[in-house]
């Protein structure tokens, strides 16, 4: 018997119960769909993550005033950032302060409600430090900073509907007019700035009449003197209250989320195992009373010549083929899910390989488990009793 | 000297001393010292009542299932002790089967169906097919090659059967009951096609308790309680 007529007489079973045969897939399918899915989503997710995290480096601590011992909210001093700028490994400073004050789209409606933009005045090097990026226009500059001028954080920006900057917006800020000369691209680091509407210090202090001490320092240290710098930076922006100062690393978040999205797989991983060891029952199942049901095929096969393998081989191709079958529809399943759910994130669709080939590679696997027993069953009847019919 | 390439000279098959004993409980002795030899071209009947022990001789001379004691020679081969692959082997080139339940499989046309008279003797798939739609010709359903076993009558059916058990030109065809499920219309023919491709030279052993059916035979063999009580020829 060549592989052609192996496969012809394992499938003649499934041809002839194909309802039968679609739902016995089932299990398999779902199964592999969920691990394909699964470890396609993650990696398409995680991947972001991954390229995120790379980018934006592990190396940015923020530096804020905690709550204190004294009953009010401490602040940082206004020399902070210097002192900060004197620790050796620390390569670049950029300090944030929050004003109070409301922004709006115009001065004629002013009911009181924000759009939860805050404003905030910021260092000239602000971008560099989040190593963010603009969407439109540029960034403030030693000129813009002296003048009523500003930068808006990418939520902001959508929340005032000002796509670009072609359009010379102007806002109202704070009661006074201000032009939109940059809209900034999300900063996965310090996701309150895409939120706000940046100015420069100077312009604060000339047009907002504000000069308030920092409230967030960004700073960029050498990675790997990163900890020592963490450890020691309390003790260097307040030397009598430390305890008072809390600092941070701004890519925690991130890699928390990573964290996060691993546990989440491991758990789909499970389920899809699950879902998977179901599947191997349900076609040992099929394949099992398809013996019972074939016994006469079964003794007829052996009267035309069939060996015990023979007849073996037969139930085993069909409990492969109907297992293989589950797998391709299971990875083809679980790969549209990952491209319809990326695109729509709009994330890169990654589906690794191993996934693929793991998905059918293990619906083989189950394929042989399943068919195992059922094929030895067969494959051991004795001829005249499975030529007997009742 | 004896040319034991001489096929004439053989037997098609040789019983000897068979005895058939199932372990019960009960324990049932269904054939005792059952010794009998049929020719190359012969059309033997076996006849006995219900529970003579024919089946149980059909399924022994077929290498289905082993005797508890005795020989038996296919052509001039001894089988006993046979392996299950060599029985196969014995089986897929020697032997043909024709059941009362005809045992065709659903999903095939009429023509795969006798072409899987030939799928375990290593020809191939081509060469099979075209044996099978001779075979079929032969029967006289040639035009019906293409239709499913569901498609035809039972007598149809029968005769597809028959074409499946002789296709790969076996030593000799055992009949169970072949005429068990038809009518007498379809016994008449199929019996009328059984002794056509008996005179062509096929041998063939046919169970029956019909002794109407078994006229069609020039010898006839009698089993009562597992013995050969007659074996009368023409
Ligand atoms: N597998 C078995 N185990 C035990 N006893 C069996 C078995 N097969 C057949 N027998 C017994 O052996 C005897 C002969 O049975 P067999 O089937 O050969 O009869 P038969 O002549 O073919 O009868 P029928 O005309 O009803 O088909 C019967 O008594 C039967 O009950
Ligand atoms: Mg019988």
């Amino acid at each position: 018997m060549g592989l052609l007529d192996i496969l012809s007489v394992g499938s003649s079973g499934l041809r002839t119960r194909r309802v039968r045969a679609a739902l016995s897939v089932l299990g398999i399918t779902i199964g592999v769909a969920a691990l394909v899915g699964i470890l396609g989503l993650s990696q398409s997710g995680s991947a972001d993550l991954m390229k995120d995290l790379d980018a934006l480096g592990t190396n940015l601590l923020t530096v804020q005033a905690g709550d204190g011992f004294r009953s009010q909210q401490a602040s940082l001093s206004s020399d902070a950032a210097a002192m900060i700028n004197r620790i050796t490994p620390v390569y670049e400073v950029s300090a944030t302060t929050k004003i109070a004050g409301g922004v709006f789209l115009n001065d004629l409606i002013q009911d009181g409600r924000t759009k939860g933009i805050t404003i905030v005045a910021a260092d000239l090097n602000l971008l560099r430090t989040q190593r963010g990026s603009l969407k439109s226009g540029k960034f403030l500059d030693e000129m813009t900073s002296e003048y009523p001028f500003v930068v808006l954080g990418s939520v902001a920006a959508e929340r005032l509907g000002i796509r670009n900057t072609s359009g010379n917006h102007k806002i109202w800020l704070k009661e006074k007019w201000f032009m939109v000369i940059g809209i900034l691209e999300p900063l996965p680091l310090a996701a309150d700035l895409d939120r706000s509407a940046i100015i420069g210090y100077p312009a604060a202090e000339k047009f907002l009449e504000i000069d308030e001490p920092p409230e967030i320092i960004y700073v960029r240290a050498y990675p790997e003197h990163i900890r020592d710098v963490r450890s020691i930076m309390a003790a260097t922006v307040s030397p009598e209250n430390p305890e008072e100062v809390q600092v941070g690393r701004a890519s925690d978040v991130l890699e928390a989320r990573i964290a996060a999205s691993d546990a989440f797989l491991n758990l789909f991983i499970g389920l899809g195992a699950v879902a998977l060891l179901v599947g191997t029952i349900g076609i040992a199942n099929v394949m099992v009373i398809a013996v019972i049901e074939r016994r006469n095929e079964i003794g007829l096969r052996r009267a035309l010549g069939a060996t015990k393998f023979h007849i073996a081989s037969q139930f085993l191709t069909e409990s492969l083929l109907l297992s293989t079958l589950g797998g391709i529809t299971g990875v083809i399943m679980g790969m549209l899910v990952t491209a319809g759910y990326a695109v729509f994130r709009e994330w890169s669709i990654v589906i690794p390989v191993y996934a693929i080939s793991g998905g059918i590679l293990c619906s083989i696997l189950i394929g042989g488990i399943a068919g195992f027993y059922p094929a030895m069953r067969a494959a051991n009847v004795s001829p005249t009793e499975a030529l007997r019919t009742r | 000297m004896v040319n034991i390439e001489n096929r004439s000279s053989e037997y098609a098959l040789e019983l000897q001393e068979i005895n058939k004993v199932y372990e019960g409980p009960p324990i049932v002795k269904a054939l005792s010292d059952v010794s009998l030899t049929v020719n190359h071209g012969e059309l033997l009947g076996i006849i006995g009542s219900s529970g003579s022990g024919k089946t149980t001789l059909l399924h022994i001379m077929g290498t289905l299932s082993t005797p508890s004691s005795g020989s038996i020679s296919i052509d001039g081969t001894n089988v006993v002790g046979m392996s299950d692959k060599q029985l196969s082997g014995v089986r897929s080139r020697k032997i043909g089967f024709v059941f009362q339940e005809f045992f065709l499989l659903p999903g095939f046309s009429a023509l795969e169906n006798v072409a899987n008279g030939l799928l375990y003797s290593g020809i191939p798939s081509e060469e099979r097919m075209e044996r099978a739609f001779e075979m079929l010709r032969t029967v006289g359903l040639g035009e019906r090659g293409d239709h499913l076993p569901n498609e035809l009558s039972g007598g149809e059916q029968q005769r597809v059967a028959v074409a499946r058990a002789l296709v790969h030109k076996p030593s000799f065809v055992l009949a169970d009951e072949p005429t068990g499920n038809l009518d007498s219309e379809n016994t008449a023919s199929l019996m009328a096609l059984l002794t056509t491709l008996n005179e062509g030279g096929t041998t063939v052993i046919l169970i029956t308790h019909d002794l109407e059916v078994a006229k069609s035979a020039q010898r006839r063999i009698t089993l009562r309680d597992g013995r050969v009580d007659s074996d009368l020829s023409r």
